[in-house]
Parts: C-alpha cells; structure tokens; sequence
C-alpha cells in the first residue's frame, strides 16, 4: 500500500482502522479521519469500498451440515467405539431388565454370534463326532449315564463295583491266555511215544489203587499196631511209634 | 464461546479415558472444524477426511492442552489451520493445473464458475439463487492466497476476535487485520470480475 497522508491520515493508518470501521467500532474524530481518508485516497477509498463488499458476500455465506455419519467416522477413528452404542451405555436411562435378559444379553447373544461361525460348527461337530465313537467304543449307552447317581455313598459303590469288574475280567482272562500258551507248547513240542511215560504216569496214577495203598504206613496192613519193643532192624527201630487210623480221602 | 472450567473438566475426563466425555467434545466441535476445513479445501469429501485428521490429532495431544495458556477452542482451531496448511502443501500440485472456471466441488454440478452466476432473466426463486451465490463465493473463497483465505474465514465466518485469530495464526494482530482487508477487497474484485464476464 502507499504510504500517501490525505486529511491528516496515512494509508498505512487507514489500514490498520479499516477493519475497526466495518466493525462499527471506529466513531468520534477518528472515523471522521478515516472517512475523509477514504474519499480523497486514491487507493483506499476503493479499498474501502471492495474490503466491505468482500465482508458482506462472506456474511451471506452459511455453516455447511455436515455428513451425518461424521461423529462417527470420528469416533470410530479414535476411540474405536460406535457412538450409537456409547449413547445407549451413558446417556439414555438404563431400563429395568429382567435377569434373564441381562444373561442373555451378556452370555447368550455373544456366544451364539460365535457359535454361529461356520469355522465353530465345523469344529463342533468334529467333537462331537470324535466323542460318539469313542463312547460307543467303550460301550457306554446313553441310558446307562442317566442312571447315574452322584451320591457320595453311591459314587464309592460304583468306584469299589468297577474295580472288582476290572479285578474279575482279568482274573478270567488268565487262565484263557495260559490255556491260549498251553496249546502253542503242545504244539510246539507234541508229547512222544506213551510207551515209559504211561507206565510212570501209571505210578502216579493211584485212581485205580485200594483206599489203604493210600495211608501213610505203607508197608503195615491199615490196623496193625506197631510196637515199640518189636525188633525191625536198626532203620525202623529209631522211628516212633504211630498209630494212624484215617478216613481222608483224596480228592 | 465456551466456559472454560466446563470445558477443562470436559478435556480432564477425556484425559482419564471417559468416552461419553470425548464424544461431547466430537459433537461440539464436529461442525464448527468441518465448515473451517470445508471452507479451505473447497471439497466435501476433503473436509471430511480434515476433520477426521484433525480430531485424531486431538485425541493424542489432548494432554498437552493447558486452559491456562488458551481457550480450548482456539487450541482446536490451531490443530485444524496447521492440518489444512499441511494438506495445503500436499495439493498445491493439483491445484496449479486448476483455474478459477474449472473448479469443482461435490456440492454441486461440476460447472464453471461463470456458469453458475445467477440468470437474472430466470423467475426469481430466492433459495435456489441464494444456495448459487454462496456456491459462487465459496468457489472464490477458494482462489484467495492460503494466508488472505484462513485469515477471513477465522473472521468472517468463524466469528473469532483479532487476538484469537492472531494466537492461531502465530502473527500480530495488525498482520491479521490487513490480511483480513485483504482478503476481503481481493474477494470482492473476484466476484466483481466473474460478474462483468457474466453480465
């Protein structure tokens, strides 16, 4: 700007007043100065002039609505949170719900939007199936678990009545597996010819023997007494004396 | 504008992690910084990703707030003006291919500037001319150098007083009052001078 002095102003000076004068709040000598100015200057009376239009298009221009969805965007992009579900949690009266809603609302709602995940189907199903096998190999009817009774005194008996199922069912198949062992020996080694061993299993075999072959005094009839004094030779004669008279029988 | 210890309880709620306390801020500031950013960058979609930009920018440094120092609004209004001077000089490659008859904006027909003055001979219909004219003016608005444009939109349409806009600007109030004159008579001859080709 030209720092021109018309009416005792500069330009420099009008400058600074202009906006003050359009503001309304230059009065008394100074706006008559400033007014002066601006009709005699060259450059600032236009100045004036334009500076005020310019004022007066801006005044004319009104706030803009901003997008709906800009709080928002907003909040999303700082807190992260939807003000929609802020307002609910803050600013609107918390109505009554029943304890049934709030777990449904707390614990239902979130567990079947994950439930509903086709990658949770999958997998449950998997389980699910993996689980049914596994029972159905181990022969556990679904019958059999509703009848199940959780009583201290009926848990003990159920952990006592398996033990002695698991005790029987191993004692019972042992003698299966010696016998199962048996037969391989035997027919591994097959048994040779009956001729010497019948005649010492004949030995043993005392089926066939009268019941007195089978007391203890082998050599003395079954009711014979034997004394002391009897001179049977040296072997006999340091024995004691026994009487023995027995019905027990061999089985 | 805005009490100050309300507004500072407002900032030490935030500060504290109370997202009903940010969200009043969001809801009172929203508007006010979309019209600022509006206003510079010409376009709505702009504007709107300037907002955003600015409020992020505020969730972060809004600890470094001090009530002592400044109105919380003139903070605000600083944080927006150093975004748009750096979206400014981002752009400042496309916008020198632009020229005053090409402009275009999302608010209305991608149409040149002295298409869009009002047809005098068309019956008077006073919202549509109305809506046309600030068309017409924000176009212009938009050829002001940065400084003369932040300067009248501060004042003019923001409504701030000379030492607030000095604060935000960083320069002394009389630089703020000339580019205000400035701004307001360059304007003036930009309208003046769409017209006479119209007329």
């Amino acid at each position: 700007m030209p720092d021109h002095t018309s009416n005792g102003m500069q330009c420099n000076e009008f400058d600074s007043l202009l906006s003050d004068a359009l503001d309304g709040v230059l009065s008394g000598a100074g706006l008559g100065r400033f007014q002066a100015h601006a009709r005699t200057c060259k450059s600032c009376g236009p100045l004036l002039a334009e500076a005020e239009a310019g004022r007066t298009w801006l005044k004319g221009l009104t706030e803009v609505e901003p997008p709906a969805s800009l709080v928002n965007n907003i909040l999303a992009s700082t807190t992260g949170v939807d003000s929609q579900r802020l307002r609910t949690q803050v600013r609107s009266p918390q109505p009554r719900v029943s304890w049934l809603e709030h777990v449904q609302a707390s614990f239902l709602e979130p567990l079947w939007a994950v439930v509903r995940q086709p990658r949770f189907a999958m997998s449950f199903g998997m389980a699910f199936f993996a689980l049914s096998v596994t029972l159905t190999a181990l022969g556990v009817k679904p019958a059999d678990i509703a009848e199940v009774s959780l009583r201290p005194a009926a848990v003990r008996q159920s952990y006592y009545r398996t033990q002695a199922r698991v005790v029987r069912y191993f004692d019972n198949v042992r003698p299966v597996l010696e016998l199962q062992a048996a037969l391989r020996s035997i027919k591994r080694n097959p048994p040779a010819e009956p001729g010497p061993a019948k005649q010492k299993d004949h030995k043993n075999d005392t089926t066939q023997q009268p019941e007195q072959k089978q007391d203890r005094n082998y050599s003395q009839a079954g009711n014979q007494l034997i004394l002391a004094g009897d001179p049977l030779g040296p072997s006999l004669r340091d024995l004691p004396v026994v009487s023995v008279t027995t019905d027990r029988r061999f089985v | 504008m805005e009490d100050v210890q309300v507004v500072a309880m407002l900032v030490r709620r935030c500060i504290a992690g109370d997202s009903a306390a940010w969200e009043e801020i969001v809801q009172t500031y929203s508007r006010r910084i979309y019209n600022i950013c509006y206003r510079f960058a010409g376009s709505g979609d702009d504007a709107q990703d300037l907002t955003q930009e600015v409020f992020i920018k505020m969730y972060r440094t809004l600890s470094s707030y001090d009530h002592t120092k400044g109105a919380f609004v003139t903070w605000v209004t600083t944080i927006t003006r150093n975004l748009l001077v750096d979206h400014f000089r981002k752009t400042k490659q496309d916008r020198m291919t632009d020229s005053m008859d090409t402009a275009a904006s999302d608010h209305e027909d991608a149409q040149p500037l002295n298409e869009q003055i009002p047809d005098q001979s068309a019956p008077p219909d006073a919202r549509v001319r109305q809506r046309e004219v600030s068309e017409t003016v924000h176009h212009a608005l938009g050829k002001l150098s940065p400084e003369l444009r932040e300067a009248v939109i501060l004042r003019d349409l923001q409504d701030m007083d000379y030492r607030e806009i000095a604060t935000v600007l960083k320069v002394p109030e009389g630089t703020v009052k000339s580019r205000i004159n400035r701004g307001r008579a360059e304007l003036a001859r930009l309208l003046q001078r769409t017209y006479r080709q119209v007329m």
